[in-house]
This record gives C-alpha cells, structure tokens and sequence, in this order.
C-alpha cells in the first residue's frame, strides 16, 4: 500500500506539450481515477507511473520514494492494459508466474501465489488454457491475476474495460471493485467512461487537455462541478447548459428567451453578468404552478421503464429531461418543467459562481 | 464491382480466362523445367534426336550414374551444405537480433544500409575480397565463400526478421517490461517465441539464396571447395556438352530448393493465418 504523488508533471513529445503542469496526490489505499476525453493525457500520466514513459519534468514519488529514475519493476507497481496483453505462447498460468519467475522466485512460492489468485479471481480451472481459447471476460481476469500475484504497492489499469461488451462490464466493474475492497491496494483507474469513474472511484481527478479540471469524490464532483467541463462530463445524460443573464438586483436569472428563475441567496454583485445555467436533466420536473417553470416543447419522449426522458426545446435551445412520472406526450405538446436545483457558470470564463445551490 | 450472382457460365468463363493467363505468364518458366526432366531420363540418342523427343524412348538412370561417378558430386554437395547451412546459420545468430533492435529502435535508415550491402553487384567488391582473402592465405579454402555469403543470407534475416517484430503488439512488451523483464528477457521470453514463423521464412529464404549463389563459389573456391552450381557449371566446360548428366545435375541442385521453396509457401500461409498474435 503506497501513496502516490505527482509533482508538476509536464510531458512533450516532440514540440507537441500533452501534459501541461499536473499535481495529483493519491492517498495510501484510494481507489483513483483518471477521467477524461481521448487525447486528455490520462493514460500518459498513468505510463509515467508505471515507468514505461518518464515526464520531460516534475517528480513522481511512489510510497515516498521518488521513482522518476527506476524500472518498472523497481516501483512496486503492477499494471492491466486496455488489450489485456497477454502473451499469446505462454498458458494462463504462465502468463500469471512469468512477472515471478523473471524475479527469480522459488517454483513453490510461484505455484503457491498462482494457485492463491487464481482461486479469488475464478481462473483455477484455466490455468493449462492459451489466451486464445479465453472469452474477454477471462481474459480481463488473467491479465488481473498477472497484475496480483506480484503483489505490488499500486495497481495500474489502463482502461481495462473498453474491450468488453456492455454486460460484462457492469459485472466486471463489481469484481474489480469488490477486488480493491478486499485487498485494500492503492488503484489507479484510467477511463474515458464517465460512469466508471463514478461507481467506482474513491476519488476522481478529471482531466482535459493535459491539466487536471477538478479533484473529487463522485458526489463533490456531481453536486459541484467546477466548470461547464466538468458539468457536462460527468452524470448522463448530460447536464443542459442554457446562456442567461443576471437580473440587476442580483435575485434572478433570466433565460434568454424570457424565462425567468429566483436564486435562493441573491448575488447582488453579479448583476447584469452574462451566465450560464446547468440543470441536470434528472432535475427537472413537471412543474405544479406555471410561476417559476420553463415553458417547453417536447420533440421526443424516450420511455426506457425506469423513467421517460423528454427531448424538448426551451425558447429554440435544445434540452433534455429525465422524468419520473409517465406522461403521454405527443412531438409539439406544449409542457411547463421546473428545475429542483441549478447551477450557475460565468459565461466569459465557464468557471463556476460559488453560490448556494440554487 | 457490383455483387450480382455469377451464372454458372459467367464462372466458368472467369476460370477458364484466369487459368489462361496463368498458363501464359508461367509456361516459359515451367516449360524449361520440363525439358531438363525431360533430358535428365532419356539417353544420349534421344537427347541429340531431332526432330526433338519429349518422352523418353527408354527412360533411363544412367545420366545420374555418370554424374555421381565422373565428378566429385557428394564432396560438391557437402561443400554447399557446410556453405549454406554455416553462413545461414551465423546470419540467424547475428541477425535476429539485430533485426529486433532495428524494428523497436525504428533504424530504417541502418535497415536501407544493410540493404544497399545486398543489392550492391557482387562483382564490385569480388575482387578486393580476393585480394583480401590471398593476402590470408585463405583462397582455396571453404572459408572465404562462408564469410562472403554472409553478404547474402544476413540482410535477407535481417529485412523479413526486423518486419516481423514490427508487427507484435508493443503493448507485450510493455507487459513485459512491467513484469521486470530486462532488454534480453523481453527478447528472448517474449519476441523471439512470438517471431518463430517470421524467423523460418527468413531462414528458408536466406537458405534458398545461399545455395543457389554461382559467383562467390566460382571465384573463392578451389577445386574441392566448390558449391553445387559451380560444380554443374564445371561439368559444362570440362567435359564435351553431354546433355543428359548436365540436365541430370541441375535437377539434383535444384532438388532441395524445389522442396523448400513449397515449405515456404506453407509457412508464409502459416505465419500470416495464425492470428495468435493478437495481444493475447
């Protein structure tokens, strides 16, 4: 169990600068990870770790060693790679006693500890099997027990999930937590999926662009988030953004187009700025008084079982909404939809205006 | 092209225009190799018959007799055995790995050197080996055509081997690299198993090359050093032109490439369907 901690992390390749100045600390035992769009720099971050890459400057410290100058196979780390990477010759008991064998481990103890791990992860009746004859999900499992048996200080996964099917990610995401909980190893996750990282973070440092946008539990970061970035990428469907203006006395938010909300602590400071409302589509309702409702036209309403969710227009823009109640709504009805709470974002700037929750 | 189904005429059409064309381009090749069967089985009378005789009157052994009596032919074929198998050998040993190296260091430009060392005409650096090799004292020897098919076999391992660990996943080697495996352990653990397919073409086509090489023998040589094909040339000059043991020696040299060349199709159609590696 280690602590991980990167020092402003800058990383170039060629004239191209991918990770621009990124601090992350991981706490001993916390299950992080890393979100972000392609291109974002999350599994660059997560291959300096490892050792497979090393940052152009900034310090990486691994169980308060800094590790910048070490192998991989001298920072205590262990790593499962987006295409499992198994060796394709080797059986899967091989495949889980090389890391093992290479460190000069005795036979017995290297049975032993395949013989442990394969019985956790279910693989103890596939050890003689090649990769080949594996299904995705048994594959994802050696390529864990691989990770395992070396025992490391920190675990790597590098998107882990991305090759499997909807099904057997859900259930893949339980084992890979229930994993974590029993071994109680220091995690980090790489995921461009925005509902891994909330069903299975203990933290979530989300990134954009090589710089790290927030840093948060899943809650702090769903009732918080720091900018429309962050809004938007976190919590599906995502959160509508409407442009809008504050009234002078600070008090309200009026829509472009008309419509107009009450803050609950007013912002007399603000008056007149130019703004951005997020609303999450689970947080709109069909409103009971017309008084502080938005005035919408349905498009679409998709009826998934749990809930329906409405495609409408608010004054042209587009917006979407997940209601509980059923309704029978036809495309052109005319609906009036109140939002529980919001948030407010400068539009200039898309950072978030710290109030209280509207 | 549009995906309308073929009437049975329409295809029979198209095999027949294909079988044509394949008739056309490989018949000059074929058709020789079927007169020198041809003249290798018939006797002398035959041989010299015109108009000429294509099955033979009374098929016959004897020009392989003659071959086997009247020239050292087994010291020829042991000499390009020790030839062949030696320098290919070595060219596996230097230049699989060397290979590797150049395929995960991305050295096109020291692949495109030791190609331009290949394709540079023999006859322009024959004579300063010469030179060379008098100076030793090695000429005579099977030495000097050992070393020089090294020219030869090495770049062929080289080029086809350092091509085929371009295609392994890197992500093994990171795998690798992360299970604590140093710079030879990745190679020998992880690449070199995955390569074997690659590795045997290479082999089988440096082989074919070296073996069928005239001019080093030729130069180098002496007369109990010489390969096969000097060997089969010699019986052209030394003797009068007796064409049936001549056909019947080019068909013995040819005889092992022959068998390789169709062991290199299965392995070429081997290596490329296996598909086992995939990243596992």
């Amino acid at each position: 169990m280690a602590r991980v901690q990167l020092s402003q992390i800058h990383k170039k390749f060629d004239k191209v600068q991918v990770i621009k100045g990124v601090d992350i600390d991981i706490a001993s035992g916390e299950f992080a990870v890393f979100v972000g769009p392609s291109g974002c720099g999350k599994s660059t971050l997560l291959r300096m770790i490892a050792g497979l890459d090393s940052p152009t400057a900034g310090e990486i410290v691994i169980a308060e060693r800094v590790v910048n100058q070490l192998p991989p196979k001298e920072r205590g780390i262990s790593m499962v790679f987006q295409s499992y990477a198994l060796y394709p010759h080797m059986t899967v008991g091989q495949n889980m006693a090389f890391g093992l064998k290479i460190a000069g481990t005795a036979k017995s103890s290297i049975a032993e500890k395949v013989a442990a791990a394969s019985k956790i992860l279910g693989l103890d009746t596939l050890l003689d099997r090649l990769p080949r004859q594996l299904s995705g999900g048994q594959r994802q499992r050696v390529a864990m027990g691989r990770a395992m048996v070396r025992n490391p200080q920190v675990f790597l996964f590098d998107e882990p999930l991305s090759n499997l099917d909807a099904k057997l990610r859900v259930q893949m995401r339980a084992e890979i937590r229930a994993l974590h909980q029993r071994l109680g190893t220091t995690s980090i996750y790489v995921t461009h999926d925005q509902i891994e990282a909330m069903t299975m973070a203990d933290r979530i440092i989300v990134l954009r662009d090589g710089l790290v946008e927030q840093v948060g539990t899943p809650v702090e970061l769903y009732d918080r988030p720091v900018n429309t970035f962050v809004a938007t990428f976190i919590g599906s469907p995502s959160m509508n953004l409407l442009p809008a203006t504050m009234a002078a006395d600070g008090r309200s938010v009026t829509l472009d187009g008309g419509a107009s909300l009450r803050l609950k602590q007013a912002l007399p400071t603000m008056g007149l700025r130019k703004v951005v409302l997020g609303v999450r589509p689970e947080h709109l309702h069909l409103a009971s008084d017309s008084a502080a409702a938005l005035p919408v036209v349905a498009q679409l309403a998709e009826f998934t079982g749990a809930d329906t969710q409405l495609h409408c227009t608010l004054h042209g823009t587009q917006l979407q909404a997940v209601l509980r109640e059923r309704i029978g709504v036809a495309a052109g009805d005319s609906l009036a939809l109140t939002p529980e709470q919001f948030h407010l974002f400068d539009a200039a700037s898309q950072q978030r205006i710290e109030t209280a929750i509207c | 092209m549009i995906d309308r189904p073929r009437t049975v005429v329409q295809r029979w059409l198209d095999r027949s225009v294909l079988a044509l064309g394949v008739l056309l381009f490989v018949s000059p090749a074929v058709s020789v190799f079927l007169w020198m069967l041809s003249l290798a089985f018939k006797n002398e009378v035959d041989n010299l018959a015109y108009p000429p005789v294509f099955i033979p009157t009374a098929p016959t052994l004897a020009n392989f007799a003659s071959v086997f009596r009247e020239n050292n032919f087994l010291l020829y074929f042991w000499n390009s055995i020790i030839v062949t198998g030696v320098s290919t050998a070595v060219a596996l040993l230097i230049g699989v790995p060397a290979g590797y190296g150049i395929a995960r260091l991305k050295a096109k430009k020291l692949l495109l050197v030791i190609l331009i060392a290949r394709m540079t005409p023999a006859i322009s650096f024959l004579i300063p080996l010469f030179t060379l090799f008098q100076a030793l004292g090695l000429t005579g020897s099977i030495t000097p055509v050992v070393i020089t098919h090294l020219v030869i076999t090495v770049p062929i391992i080289v080029y086809v081997v350092s091509g085929y660990f371009e295609t392994l996943p890197p992500e093994l080697e990171d795998a690798a690299l992360v299970d604590g495996c140093s710079l030879w352990q990745r190679f020998r653990y992880v690449a070199l198993p995955l390569a074997r397919p690659g590795i045997t073409v290479a082999a089988i086509l440096a082989f074919i090359f070296s073996w069928n090489n005239f001019i080093f023998g030729a130069v180098l040589a002496g007369r109990t050093t010489r390969t096969l094909p000097v060997a089969v040339y010699n019986v052209l000059t030394f003797e009068q032109v007796a064409w049936g043991p001549l056909a019947a020696a080019a068909l013995l040299v040819t005889l092992p490439v022959l068998v390789l060349t169709m062991l290199v199709q299965k392995e070429i159609v081997g290596g490329l369907t296996a598909g086992g590696v995939k990243g596992g």
